[in-house]
Protein backbone atom coordinates (compact mmCIF):
# COMPACT_ATOMS: atom_id res chain seq x y z
CA UNK A 1 0.00 0.00 0.00
CA UNK A 2 1.37 3.40 -0.94
CA UNK A 3 2.00 5.73 2.12
CA UNK A 4 -0.17 8.40 3.36
CA UNK A 5 0.83 12.38 2.95
CA UNK A 6 0.66 14.42 6.21
CA UNK A 7 -2.64 16.18 4.61
CA UNK A 8 -4.71 12.39 4.05
CA UNK A 9 -3.21 11.88 7.82
CA UNK A 10 -4.88 15.00 9.27
CA UNK A 11 -8.11 14.33 7.49
CA UNK A 12 -8.38 10.72 8.67
CA UNK A 13 -7.72 11.76 12.39
CA UNK A 14 -9.50 14.99 12.41
CA UNK A 15 -12.82 13.20 10.80
CA UNK A 16 -12.11 10.80 13.72
CA UNK A 17 -12.29 13.38 16.35
CA UNK A 18 -15.01 14.79 14.47
CA UNK A 19 -16.89 11.29 14.57
CA UNK A 20 -17.44 11.39 10.89
CA UNK A 21 -14.87 8.70 9.09
CA UNK A 22 -13.81 8.86 5.71
CA UNK A 23 -16.51 6.70 4.49
CA UNK A 24 -19.15 8.55 6.10
CA UNK A 25 -19.63 6.02 9.37
CA UNK A 26 -19.35 6.64 12.93
CA UNK A 27 -16.37 6.00 15.42
CA UNK A 28 -18.49 2.73 16.66
CA UNK A 29 -19.89 1.88 13.46
CA UNK A 30 -19.38 -1.50 11.51
CA UNK A 31 -19.22 -1.69 7.71
CA UNK A 32 -21.76 -3.79 6.45
CA UNK A 33 -21.27 -7.40 6.62
CA UNK A 34 -22.40 -10.09 4.42
CA UNK A 35 -22.06 -13.91 5.11
CA UNK A 36 -22.02 -16.77 2.78
CA UNK A 37 -21.84 -20.47 4.07
CA UNK A 38 -20.51 -23.37 2.84
CA UNK A 39 -18.57 -22.39 0.59
CA UNK A 40 -16.04 -25.33 0.65
CA UNK A 41 -18.29 -28.58 -0.14
CA UNK A 42 -15.30 -30.75 0.49
CA UNK A 43 -15.30 -29.46 3.62
CA UNK A 44 -17.08 -29.94 7.84
CA UNK A 45 -17.80 -26.84 7.58
CA UNK A 46 -17.17 -23.34 5.96
CA UNK A 47 -18.07 -19.88 6.11
CA UNK A 48 -17.10 -16.44 4.01
CA UNK A 49 -17.21 -13.11 5.67
CA UNK A 50 -17.02 -10.20 4.17
CA UNK A 51 -16.86 -6.57 5.89
CA UNK A 52 -16.52 -4.18 3.09
CA UNK A 53 -13.37 -4.79 1.15
CA UNK A 54 -12.27 -7.25 3.44
CA UNK A 55 -13.25 -11.00 2.47
CA UNK A 56 -12.06 -13.88 4.66
CA UNK A 57 -12.67 -17.83 4.11
CA UNK A 58 -12.88 -20.10 7.50
CA UNK A 59 -13.35 -23.61 7.35
CA UNK A 60 -13.63 -26.67 9.49
CA UNK A 61 -12.03 -29.84 9.08
CA UNK A 62 -12.78 -32.91 11.29
CA UNK A 63 -10.28 -36.01 11.65
CA UNK A 64 -9.78 -38.81 14.05
CA UNK A 65 -7.19 -38.82 16.50
CA UNK A 66 -6.08 -39.56 19.76
CA UNK A 67 -6.95 -37.11 22.50
CA UNK A 68 -4.37 -35.36 24.83
CA UNK A 69 -2.58 -37.17 27.74
CA UNK A 70 -3.95 -34.00 30.00
CA UNK A 71 -7.41 -34.21 28.69
CA UNK A 72 -8.69 -37.68 27.88
CA UNK A 73 -11.89 -36.86 28.09
CA UNK A 74 -11.72 -33.92 25.71
CA UNK A 75 -11.46 -33.16 21.70
CA UNK A 76 -9.06 -31.07 20.35
CA UNK A 77 -9.20 -28.00 18.57
CA UNK A 78 -6.28 -25.79 16.56
CA UNK A 79 -6.60 -22.67 14.43
CA UNK A 80 -4.26 -21.48 11.67
CA UNK A 81 -4.32 -18.45 9.66
CA UNK A 82 -2.74 -18.30 6.24
CA UNK A 83 -2.72 -14.79 4.29
CA UNK A 84 -2.86 -15.13 0.86
CA UNK A 85 -0.83 -13.18 -1.88
CA UNK A 86 -4.20 -12.41 -3.90
CA UNK A 87 -4.56 -10.06 -0.66
CA UNK A 88 -1.56 -8.14 -1.08
CA UNK A 89 1.56 -8.50 -3.31
CA UNK A 90 3.49 -7.97 0.10
CA UNK A 91 1.90 -11.48 0.99
CA UNK A 92 4.06 -13.19 -1.38
CA UNK A 93 6.52 -16.10 -0.20
CA UNK A 94 6.82 -15.69 3.81
CA UNK A 95 5.56 -12.38 3.76
CA UNK A 96 2.22 -13.30 5.39
CA UNK A 97 3.70 -15.54 7.36
CA UNK A 98 4.24 -12.96 10.54
CA UNK A 99 0.87 -11.12 10.17
CA UNK A 100 -0.69 -15.05 9.99
CA UNK A 101 0.69 -16.20 13.10
CA UNK A 102 -0.17 -13.10 14.80
CA UNK A 103 -3.59 -13.56 13.46
CA UNK A 104 -3.97 -17.31 14.51
CA UNK A 105 -2.05 -16.80 18.34
CA UNK A 106 -4.86 -13.89 18.76
CA UNK A 107 -7.63 -16.56 17.21
CA UNK A 108 -6.50 -19.64 20.05
CA UNK A 109 -6.71 -17.16 22.49
CA UNK A 110 -10.23 -15.21 21.97
CA UNK A 111 -12.19 -18.44 21.00
CA UNK A 112 -10.44 -21.07 22.27
CA UNK A 113 -9.68 -20.25 25.90
CA UNK A 114 -6.81 -21.58 27.92
CA UNK A 115 -5.15 -24.82 28.45
CA UNK A 116 -7.58 -26.23 30.18
CA UNK A 117 -10.40 -25.94 27.82
CA UNK A 118 -12.94 -24.29 30.25
CA UNK A 119 -14.27 -21.18 28.12
CA UNK A 120 -13.37 -22.34 24.69
CA UNK A 121 -16.93 -21.58 22.38
CA UNK A 122 -17.05 -25.36 22.18
CA UNK A 123 -18.08 -28.10 24.34
CA UNK A 124 -14.77 -29.84 23.61
CA UNK A 125 -16.39 -33.38 25.21
CA UNK A 126 -18.64 -33.48 22.96
CA UNK A 127 -16.01 -34.65 20.69
CA UNK A 128 -15.10 -37.69 22.70
CA UNK A 129 -15.71 -41.01 20.90
CA UNK A 130 -13.84 -43.27 23.17
CA UNK A 131 -12.63 -41.51 26.17
CA UNK A 132 -8.56 -41.64 26.28
CA UNK A 133 -8.60 -43.50 22.91
CA UNK A 134 -10.67 -41.43 20.06
CA UNK A 135 -12.04 -37.92 19.85
CA UNK A 136 -12.01 -35.64 16.93
CA UNK A 137 -9.75 -33.23 16.20
CA UNK A 138 -10.75 -30.19 14.43
CA UNK A 139 -9.05 -28.20 12.22
CA UNK A 140 -9.87 -24.30 12.06
CA UNK A 141 -8.69 -22.78 8.90
CA UNK A 142 -9.11 -19.75 8.37
CA UNK A 143 -7.79 -17.62 4.61
CA UNK A 144 -7.17 -13.63 4.11
CA UNK A 145 -8.27 -13.40 0.06
CA UNK A 146 -8.80 -9.58 0.29
CA UNK A 147 -7.65 -7.71 3.13
CA UNK A 148 -8.65 -4.11 4.01
CA UNK A 149 -8.31 -3.81 7.81
CA UNK A 150 -9.53 -5.10 10.61
CA UNK A 151 -8.84 -8.98 9.60
CA UNK A 152 -9.47 -10.14 13.57
CA UNK A 153 -13.26 -9.33 13.35
CA UNK A 154 -13.29 -10.95 10.35
CA UNK A 155 -11.90 -14.05 10.72
CA UNK A 156 -13.38 -14.56 14.73
CA UNK A 157 -16.97 -13.75 12.60
CA UNK A 158 -16.53 -16.28 9.63
CA UNK A 159 -15.19 -19.08 12.00
CA UNK A 160 -18.30 -18.64 14.17
CA UNK A 161 -20.59 -19.04 10.67
CA UNK A 162 -18.15 -22.04 9.25
CA UNK A 163 -18.85 -23.73 12.92
CA UNK A 164 -22.43 -22.99 12.37
CA UNK A 165 -22.12 -24.42 9.06
CA UNK A 166 -20.21 -27.70 10.49
CA UNK A 167 -21.74 -31.36 10.14
CA UNK A 168 -19.78 -34.08 12.24
CA UNK A 169 -20.15 -37.32 11.36
CA UNK A 170 -21.87 -39.63 13.71
CA UNK A 171 -19.49 -42.38 14.75
CA UNK A 172 -20.70 -46.00 16.00
CA UNK A 173 -17.91 -47.70 18.44
CA UNK A 174 -18.06 -51.51 17.63
CA UNK A 175 -19.44 -53.45 20.70
CA UNK A 176 -16.96 -56.47 21.13
CA UNK A 177 -13.71 -55.28 21.33
CA UNK A 178 -12.27 -55.20 24.60
CA UNK A 179 -11.50 -52.58 26.89
CA UNK A 180 -7.58 -52.55 25.94
CA UNK A 181 -7.49 -52.83 22.45
CA UNK A 182 -8.02 -50.15 19.73
CA UNK A 183 -11.42 -49.84 19.00
CA UNK A 184 -13.19 -50.13 15.54
CA UNK A 185 -15.39 -47.30 14.67
CA UNK A 186 -17.89 -47.02 12.31
CA UNK A 187 -17.94 -43.39 11.11
CA UNK A 188 -21.27 -42.72 9.18
CA UNK A 189 -22.18 -41.32 5.78
CA UNK A 190 -25.96 -40.30 6.45
CA UNK A 191 -25.99 -38.82 10.25
CA UNK A 192 -24.00 -35.85 11.49
CA UNK A 193 -24.25 -33.76 14.15
CA UNK A 194 -24.43 -30.07 14.35
CA UNK A 195 -22.32 -27.89 17.15
CA UNK A 196 -24.45 -25.14 19.50
CA UNK A 197 -22.84 -22.19 18.41
CA UNK A 198 -24.75 -19.89 20.64
CA UNK A 199 -21.69 -20.01 22.66
CA UNK A 200 -19.38 -18.65 20.71
CA UNK A 201 -17.83 -15.00 21.32
CA UNK A 202 -17.35 -12.54 18.68
CA UNK A 203 -14.15 -10.21 18.23
CA UNK A 204 -14.50 -6.74 18.53
CA UNK A 205 -11.39 -4.80 17.90
CA UNK A 206 -11.26 -0.93 18.90
CA UNK A 207 -8.14 1.11 17.17
CA UNK A 208 -6.95 3.95 18.72
CA UNK A 209 -6.02 6.91 16.63
CA UNK A 210 -5.50 9.82 17.82
CA UNK A 211 -7.62 10.66 21.32
CA UNK A 212 -10.36 8.44 20.02
CA UNK A 213 -11.02 4.68 19.45
CA UNK A 214 -12.79 3.29 16.39
CA UNK A 215 -14.30 -0.30 15.68
CA UNK A 216 -14.05 -1.85 12.72
CA UNK A 217 -10.85 0.75 11.56
CA UNK A 218 -9.98 0.33 7.59
CA UNK A 219 -6.44 -0.54 6.17
CA UNK A 220 -6.01 3.59 6.31
CA UNK A 221 -7.44 3.79 9.55
CA UNK A 222 -4.93 1.00 10.76
CA UNK A 223 -1.79 2.87 9.38
CA UNK A 224 -2.81 5.82 11.77
CA UNK A 225 -3.09 3.69 14.93
CA UNK A 226 -1.12 4.08 18.17
CA UNK A 227 -2.83 0.59 19.27
CA UNK A 228 -5.55 -1.52 18.94
CA UNK A 229 -7.57 -3.83 21.67
CA UNK A 230 -9.54 -6.52 20.73
CA UNK A 231 -11.91 -8.61 22.59
CA UNK A 232 -13.85 -10.78 22.49
CA UNK A 233 -17.08 -11.13 24.02
CA UNK A 234 -19.93 -13.94 23.80
CA UNK A 235 -23.54 -13.88 24.07
CA UNK A 236 -23.93 -13.66 27.34
CA UNK A 237 -21.46 -10.68 27.98
CA UNK A 238 -18.84 -12.39 29.08
CA UNK A 239 -14.89 -11.80 28.06
CA UNK A 240 -13.18 -14.46 26.71
CA UNK A 241 -9.65 -13.19 25.53
CA UNK A 242 -7.62 -9.65 25.06
CA UNK A 243 -5.30 -9.15 22.70
CA UNK A 244 -3.81 -5.63 22.72
CA UNK A 245 -1.38 -5.22 19.45
CA UNK A 246 0.98 -1.74 18.70
CA UNK A 247 3.53 -0.92 20.98
CA UNK A 248 2.01 2.38 22.20
CA UNK A 249 1.06 2.34 26.35
CA UNK A 250 -2.51 2.86 26.94
CA UNK A 251 -3.72 4.34 30.09
CA UNK A 252 -5.67 1.35 32.42
CA UNK A 253 -8.98 3.36 32.82
CA UNK A 254 -9.18 3.59 28.68
CA UNK A 255 -8.85 0.14 28.99
CA UNK A 256 -11.45 -0.52 30.40
CA UNK A 257 -14.04 1.96 28.83
CA UNK A 258 -13.13 0.08 25.97
CA UNK A 259 -13.58 -3.18 27.18
CA UNK A 260 -17.36 -2.06 28.63
CA UNK A 261 -18.25 0.07 24.43
CA UNK A 262 -16.76 -3.47 23.65
CA UNK A 263 -19.03 -5.26 25.09
CA UNK A 264 -21.96 -2.93 24.08
CA UNK A 265 -20.71 -3.14 20.16
CA UNK A 266 -20.65 -6.95 20.48
CA UNK A 267 -24.52 -6.81 21.08
CA UNK A 268 -25.55 -5.83 18.13
CA UNK A 269 -22.53 -7.48 16.36
CA UNK A 270 -23.81 -10.54 17.60
CA UNK A 271 -27.47 -10.15 16.99
CA UNK A 272 -26.43 -8.96 13.13
CA UNK A 273 -24.17 -11.88 12.74
CA UNK A 274 -26.33 -14.65 14.43
CA UNK A 275 -29.16 -13.42 11.75
CA UNK A 276 -27.23 -13.43 8.50
CA UNK A 277 -25.60 -16.74 9.37
CA UNK A 278 -29.05 -18.10 9.78
CA UNK A 279 -30.15 -16.58 5.91
CA UNK A 280 -26.83 -17.80 4.73
CA UNK A 281 -27.79 -21.23 6.26
CA UNK A 282 -31.10 -21.22 4.79
CA UNK A 283 -30.07 -19.83 1.52
CA UNK A 284 -27.63 -22.77 1.18
CA UNK A 285 -30.61 -25.22 2.03
CA UNK A 286 -32.69 -24.07 -0.63
CA UNK B 1 -12.52 -50.16 -11.70
CA UNK B 2 -14.90 -48.90 -14.13
CA UNK B 3 -14.48 -45.57 -14.80
CA UNK B 4 -17.11 -45.25 -17.72
CA UNK B 5 -20.50 -47.58 -17.73
CA UNK B 6 -21.50 -49.62 -20.55
CA UNK B 7 -23.97 -46.81 -21.26
CA UNK B 8 -21.45 -44.14 -21.67
CA UNK B 9 -21.83 -42.66 -18.36
CA UNK B 10 -18.85 -41.35 -16.53
CA UNK B 11 -18.71 -41.79 -12.27
CA UNK B 12 -20.18 -38.55 -11.94
CA UNK B 13 -23.04 -38.77 -14.72
CA UNK B 14 -20.93 -37.18 -17.26
CA UNK B 15 -20.51 -38.39 -20.82
CA UNK B 16 -16.81 -38.93 -22.18
CA UNK B 17 -17.03 -35.57 -24.05
CA UNK B 18 -18.53 -33.46 -21.56
CA UNK B 19 -17.20 -30.83 -19.21
CA UNK B 20 -18.09 -29.87 -15.90
CA UNK B 21 -19.78 -27.15 -15.16
CA UNK B 22 -17.66 -23.61 -15.02
CA UNK B 23 -18.51 -20.75 -13.21
CA UNK B 24 -16.60 -17.93 -13.30
CA UNK B 25 -16.65 -14.16 -11.19
CA UNK B 26 -15.13 -11.15 -12.18
CA UNK B 27 -13.62 -8.70 -9.52
CA UNK B 28 -13.32 -10.71 -6.56
CA UNK B 29 -10.69 -8.84 -4.71
CA UNK B 30 -11.07 -5.44 -4.74
CA UNK B 31 -7.72 -4.03 -3.82
CA UNK B 32 -6.48 -5.82 -6.64
CA UNK B 33 -5.76 -4.36 -10.32
CA UNK B 34 -7.60 -7.40 -11.80
CA UNK B 35 -9.40 -10.41 -10.23
CA UNK B 36 -11.73 -13.67 -10.87
CA UNK B 37 -13.21 -16.50 -9.60
CA UNK B 38 -13.31 -19.86 -12.03
CA UNK B 39 -14.93 -23.02 -10.82
CA UNK B 40 -14.45 -25.83 -13.07
CA UNK B 41 -16.65 -28.54 -11.02
CA UNK B 42 -15.50 -28.82 -7.41
CA UNK B 43 -12.22 -27.13 -8.67
CA UNK B 44 -12.59 -23.41 -7.27
CA UNK B 45 -9.67 -21.25 -7.62
CA UNK B 46 -9.35 -17.38 -7.18
CA UNK B 47 -6.62 -14.97 -9.27
CA UNK B 48 -5.63 -11.42 -8.51
CA UNK B 49 -3.24 -9.41 -10.51
CA UNK B 50 -1.08 -6.83 -9.70
CA UNK B 51 0.05 -4.52 -12.15
CA UNK B 52 1.73 -3.12 -14.32
CA UNK B 53 3.54 -1.56 -11.73
CA UNK B 54 7.22 -0.52 -10.68
CA UNK B 55 9.76 -3.55 -10.43
CA UNK B 56 10.30 -4.34 -6.80
CA UNK B 57 14.23 -6.08 -7.28
CA UNK B 58 16.07 -3.97 -9.65
CA UNK B 59 18.22 -6.90 -10.34
CA UNK B 60 14.95 -7.99 -12.27
CA UNK B 61 14.38 -5.23 -14.32
CA UNK B 62 13.91 -5.97 -18.29
CA UNK B 63 14.63 -2.35 -20.22
CA UNK B 64 12.51 -3.96 -23.28
CA UNK B 65 9.57 -5.64 -21.54
CA UNK B 66 7.70 -6.45 -18.79
CA UNK B 67 8.84 -8.41 -16.12
CA UNK B 68 5.81 -11.58 -15.60
CA UNK B 69 5.90 -12.93 -11.78
CA UNK B 70 3.36 -15.55 -10.36
CA UNK B 71 2.76 -17.59 -7.72
CA UNK B 72 0.37 -20.34 -6.74
CA UNK B 73 -0.66 -21.50 -3.59
CA UNK B 74 -3.01 -24.36 -2.25
CA UNK B 75 -4.94 -23.47 1.03
CA UNK B 76 -4.92 -25.87 3.41
CA UNK B 77 -8.31 -27.27 3.27
CA UNK B 78 -8.37 -27.10 -0.54
CA UNK B 79 -7.76 -31.15 -0.26
CA UNK B 80 -9.52 -33.90 0.75
CA UNK B 81 -7.67 -34.73 3.52
CA UNK B 82 -6.27 -31.58 4.69
CA UNK B 83 -2.55 -30.92 4.18
CA UNK B 84 0.00 -28.83 6.13
CA UNK B 85 2.29 -27.06 2.97
CA UNK B 86 4.20 -24.34 3.40
CA UNK B 87 4.16 -21.90 -0.03
CA UNK B 88 7.44 -22.85 -2.51
CA UNK B 89 7.40 -26.72 -2.34
CA UNK B 90 8.33 -28.00 -5.82
CA UNK B 91 4.77 -28.97 -6.96
CA UNK B 92 3.92 -25.52 -6.16
CA UNK B 93 6.99 -23.74 -8.06
CA UNK B 94 6.31 -25.84 -10.94
CA UNK B 95 2.68 -25.18 -11.45
CA UNK B 96 4.15 -21.41 -10.69
CA UNK B 97 6.66 -21.54 -13.33
CA UNK B 98 3.85 -23.26 -15.86
CA UNK B 99 1.61 -20.31 -15.22
CA UNK B 100 4.28 -17.53 -15.61
CA UNK B 101 5.24 -19.17 -18.89
CA UNK B 102 1.77 -19.60 -20.25
CA UNK B 103 0.69 -16.34 -19.19
CA UNK B 104 4.23 -14.43 -20.70
CA UNK B 105 3.38 -15.81 -24.17
CA UNK B 106 -0.21 -14.01 -24.51
CA UNK B 107 0.89 -10.45 -22.77
CA UNK B 108 2.14 -7.89 -24.88
CA UNK B 109 5.14 -7.08 -22.68
CA UNK B 110 6.73 -5.41 -25.23
CA UNK B 111 4.06 -2.77 -24.51
CA UNK B 112 5.11 -2.32 -20.87
CA UNK B 113 8.93 -2.12 -20.50
CA UNK B 114 10.84 -1.53 -17.31
CA UNK B 115 7.53 -2.66 -15.46
CA UNK B 116 6.74 -5.47 -13.57
CA UNK B 117 3.12 -7.97 -13.35
CA UNK B 118 2.14 -9.93 -10.63
CA UNK B 119 -0.17 -13.11 -10.70
CA UNK B 120 -1.32 -14.78 -7.66
CA UNK B 121 -3.17 -17.47 -7.82
CA UNK B 122 -4.51 -19.59 -4.71
CA UNK B 123 -6.41 -22.96 -4.73
CA UNK B 124 -9.59 -22.93 -2.74
CA UNK B 125 -10.71 -25.83 -3.47
CA UNK B 126 -9.14 -29.00 -5.13
CA UNK B 127 -10.70 -31.77 -7.64
CA UNK B 128 -9.08 -32.44 -10.43
CA UNK B 129 -7.56 -29.74 -13.31
CA UNK B 130 -6.40 -27.76 -10.72
CA UNK B 131 -3.77 -26.22 -13.15
CA UNK B 132 -5.99 -25.91 -16.07
CA UNK B 133 -8.68 -23.94 -13.60
CA UNK B 134 -5.94 -21.70 -12.66
CA UNK B 135 -5.08 -20.74 -16.25
CA UNK B 136 -8.00 -19.86 -16.71
CA UNK B 137 -8.47 -17.17 -13.86
CA UNK B 138 -4.86 -16.12 -14.61
CA UNK B 139 -6.39 -15.27 -17.68
CA UNK B 140 -9.42 -14.06 -16.62
CA UNK B 141 -7.93 -11.82 -13.99
CA UNK B 142 -5.12 -10.05 -16.59
CA UNK B 143 -7.92 -9.16 -18.88
CA UNK B 144 -9.99 -7.43 -16.06
CA UNK B 145 -6.91 -5.99 -14.77
CA UNK B 146 -6.81 -4.28 -18.75
CA UNK B 147 -3.22 -5.78 -19.44
CA UNK B 148 -2.94 -6.35 -23.37
CA UNK B 149 -2.76 -9.63 -24.21
CA UNK B 150 -2.68 -11.23 -27.76
CA UNK B 151 -5.44 -13.62 -27.02
CA UNK B 152 -7.12 -15.37 -24.27
CA UNK B 153 -5.12 -18.35 -23.15
CA UNK B 154 -8.04 -20.97 -22.24
CA UNK B 155 -6.69 -24.86 -21.01
CA UNK B 156 -8.40 -27.94 -20.32
CA UNK B 157 -7.31 -31.41 -19.38
CA UNK B 158 -8.02 -34.90 -21.21
CA UNK B 159 -7.44 -38.17 -20.42
CA UNK B 160 -7.96 -41.82 -21.84
CA UNK B 161 -9.14 -44.19 -19.48
CA UNK B 162 -11.29 -47.66 -19.96
CA UNK B 163 -10.44 -47.10 -23.73
CA UNK B 164 -12.31 -44.10 -24.06
CA UNK B 165 -11.23 -40.44 -24.24
CA UNK B 166 -12.34 -38.55 -21.60
CA UNK B 167 -12.54 -34.59 -21.23
CA UNK B 168 -11.66 -32.13 -18.11
CA UNK B 169 -10.59 -35.35 -15.36
CA UNK B 170 -12.34 -34.75 -11.83
CA UNK B 171 -9.74 -36.05 -9.05
CA UNK B 172 -11.02 -39.47 -9.03
CA UNK B 173 -9.88 -39.70 -12.65
CA UNK B 174 -6.77 -38.10 -12.55
CA UNK B 175 -6.15 -40.99 -9.77
CA UNK B 176 -6.82 -44.01 -11.59
CA UNK B 177 -3.03 -43.90 -12.85
CA UNK B 178 -4.50 -43.01 -16.43
CA UNK B 179 -2.76 -41.06 -19.04
CA UNK B 180 -3.37 -37.12 -18.42
CA UNK B 181 -3.01 -34.31 -20.82
CA UNK B 182 -3.00 -30.78 -20.12
CA UNK B 183 -3.10 -28.15 -22.85
CA UNK B 184 -3.11 -24.17 -23.14
CA UNK B 185 -4.04 -23.06 -26.17
CA UNK B 186 -4.79 -19.25 -27.55
CA UNK B 187 -8.24 -20.46 -29.57
CA UNK B 188 -7.97 -17.54 -32.19
CA UNK B 189 -4.67 -17.96 -33.03
CA UNK B 190 -5.09 -21.69 -32.89
CA UNK B 191 -1.74 -21.97 -30.94
CA UNK B 192 -0.95 -24.66 -28.37
CA UNK B 193 0.71 -22.69 -25.63
CA UNK B 194 0.65 -25.62 -23.23
CA UNK B 195 1.19 -28.97 -23.34
CA UNK B 196 1.94 -31.81 -20.64
CA UNK B 197 1.37 -34.73 -20.41
CA UNK B 198 2.12 -37.84 -18.07
CA UNK B 199 1.87 -41.64 -18.52
CA UNK B 200 1.86 -43.82 -21.60
CA UNK B 201 -0.36 -42.94 -24.26
CA UNK B 202 0.11 -44.57 -28.17
CA UNK B 203 0.63 -41.84 -30.14
CA UNK B 204 -2.58 -42.02 -32.70
CA UNK B 205 -4.59 -42.41 -29.32
CA UNK B 206 -2.76 -38.79 -28.02
CA UNK B 207 -4.03 -36.94 -31.16
CA UNK B 208 -7.70 -38.03 -30.70
CA UNK B 209 -7.16 -36.83 -26.52
CA UNK B 210 -5.64 -34.10 -27.70
CA UNK B 211 -7.94 -32.95 -30.03
CA UNK B 212 -10.46 -33.54 -27.24
CA UNK B 213 -8.82 -31.43 -25.04
CA UNK B 214 -8.57 -28.25 -28.03
CA UNK B 215 -12.34 -28.74 -27.65
CA UNK B 216 -12.37 -28.42 -24.39
CA UNK B 217 -10.24 -25.43 -24.73
CA UNK B 218 -12.63 -23.68 -27.31
CA UNK B 219 -15.43 -23.88 -25.15
CA UNK B 220 -14.00 -22.65 -22.05
CA UNK B 221 -12.80 -19.57 -24.49
CA UNK B 222 -16.57 -18.63 -25.79
CA UNK B 223 -17.59 -18.69 -21.95
CA UNK B 224 -14.86 -16.67 -20.44
CA UNK B 225 -15.35 -14.35 -23.80
CA UNK B 226 -19.33 -14.06 -22.98
CA UNK B 227 -18.35 -12.96 -19.18
CA UNK B 228 -15.86 -10.72 -20.04
CA UNK B 229 -18.42 -9.27 -22.71
CA UNK B 230 -21.17 -8.83 -19.69
CA UNK B 231 -18.88 -7.49 -17.30
CA UNK B 232 -18.35 -5.05 -20.06
CA UNK B 233 -21.63 -4.19 -20.66
CA UNK B 234 -22.17 -3.52 -16.62
CA UNK B 235 -19.31 -1.03 -17.36
CA UNK B 236 -20.80 0.61 -20.02
CA UNK B 237 -23.93 0.89 -18.25
CA UNK B 238 -22.73 2.61 -15.06
CA UNK B 239 -20.69 4.93 -17.10
CA UNK B 240 -24.00 5.94 -18.92
CA UNK B 241 -22.60 5.47 -23.11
Amino acid sequence: MVGLSLGETHFIQGGIAQDLRCDGRKRLTYRPISVETGVIPQTNGSARVRMGATDVIASVKAELGKPSLLQPDKGKVSIYVDCSSTAEPAFEGRGGDELAAELSNALQRCLLGGKSGAGAGIDLSSLIVVEGKICWDLYIDGLVVSSDGNLLDALGAAIKAALSNTGIPRVQVAAGTSNDEHPEVDVSDEEFLQFDTSRVPVIVTLTKVGRHYIVDATSEEESQMSSAVSISVNRQGHICGITKRGGVGLDPSIILDMISVAKHVSEQLINKLDSEIASAEAEEES
Amino acid sequence: MEYVSPEGLRLDGRRPMEMRQIRAEIGAVSKADGSAIFEMGNTKVIAAVYGPREVQNRSQQISSHALVRCEYCMANFSTGDRMRKSKGDRRSTEISLVIRQTMEACILTHLLPRSQIDIYVQVLQADGGTRSACINAATLALADAGIPMRDLVTSCSAGYLNSTPLLDLNYVEDSAGGPDVTLGILPKLDKVTLLQMDSKLPIDILENVMQLAIEGCKAIANYIREILLANTKQLEYRRGV
